[in-house]
């Protein structure tokens, strides 16, 4: 039933990645100004809002690992467990968008980079989740995951200064489409393939998640099965 | 279609190809990893120590 479930929500993802991708490139017109590479941005802004979803339920999981530690250490491994994923699959999609918006980024402005709020802001941001996998990789020892939920919850506080760098300093990076001046938004015929493509890559990112959840809840069992074998051999010796 | 138009084209492809490159790549990192646990798992219910 689990795996019928699982089956059914992958082909409905894939589904929709595809009508996404058919959005994106057959339905939506070529913006006036930027021609075809406007098109970046069906997968870009997406992207980004998967990464902030990510870092959301890593911070979540931080804070429940630090708040059932010692009362409640089953519900704490989970929790840590959704930590983790949140912040791995996070660090995946948002390098993705960052290598994306560098891409758009070469043909409006010429340049692959420059240091401007929003994007600096974000690959901060990108930093402080590939510091904490980096930690959980290489280091070892009980404090590790309170050190990683303390390193998870200071992390994204960088989130909402993300988001609000294009409104509190003036960017080289376009203002905000949504939820910026009046005058901003998007066409029509825009907002559909765009609302698609969200969709589509909210439903991959949870697909994702999902897969690397359950990897790191099986690594943790094997992790527990190797600690209670040494505790035995211990004890015989 | 001119140069710019053709560059705008090619520059779109590369970064959608990219990004299931990207995708796609750390899902089947995450099929290997989880049939590595498998295996560990397994090995360890038949042979415990």
């Amino acid at each position: 039933m689990k795996k019928a479930g699982f089956g059914f929500y992958a082909v409905l993802t894939l589904s929709l990645m595809v009508w996404g991708y058919y959005q994106a490139i057959y339905v939506a017109p070529n913006d006036a100004m930027q021609g075809d590479i406007f098109r970046i941005i069906y997968y870009h802004v997406p992207l980004f809002i998967c990464t902030f979803l990510l870092f959301g339920i890593s911070f979540a999981g931080s804070i429940g690992f630090l708040s059932f530690r010692h009362s409640r250490p089953a519900w704490a491994q989970i929790a840590d467990a959704w930590a983790l994923s949140g912040a791995e699959v996070g660090v995946v999609c948002c390098g993705n968008a960052l290598m994306l918006g560098s891409m758009w980024g070469r043909r409006a402005w010429g340049i692959w980079w420059t240091w401007d709020a929003r994007l600096t802001t974000t690959l901060i941001l990108w930093l402080i989740y590939v510091s904490y996998l980096l930690m959980r990789r290489f280091s070892s020892g009980t404090q590790v995951q309170t050190l990683a939920a303390v390193l998870g919850i200071f992390g994204a506080l960088d989130i909402p200064i993300v988001y609000m760098s294009n409104r509190w300093w003036r960017t080289q990076h376009p203002a905000p489409v949504f939820g910026g001046s009046s005058d901003a938004g998007m066409a029509k015929s825009m907002l559909i393939p765009f609302g698609w493509n969200v969709l589509a890559w909210m439903a991959w990112a949870i697909l994702i998640l999902a897969i690397r959840f359950h990897v790191e809840r099986q690594q943790q069992r094997v992790a527990a099965a190797e600690a209670q074998e040494a505790l035995a051999g211990h004890s015989i010796l | 279609m001119d140069q710019a138009a053709i560059l705008d084209h090619q520059f779109r492809v590369a970064a959608y190809i990219l990004t299931w490159c990207i995708q796609l790549g750390y899902l089947g990192y995450l099929a290997v990893r989880w049939r590595a646990l498998k295996r560990q798992a397994d090995r360890r219910e038949r042979n415990p120590r």
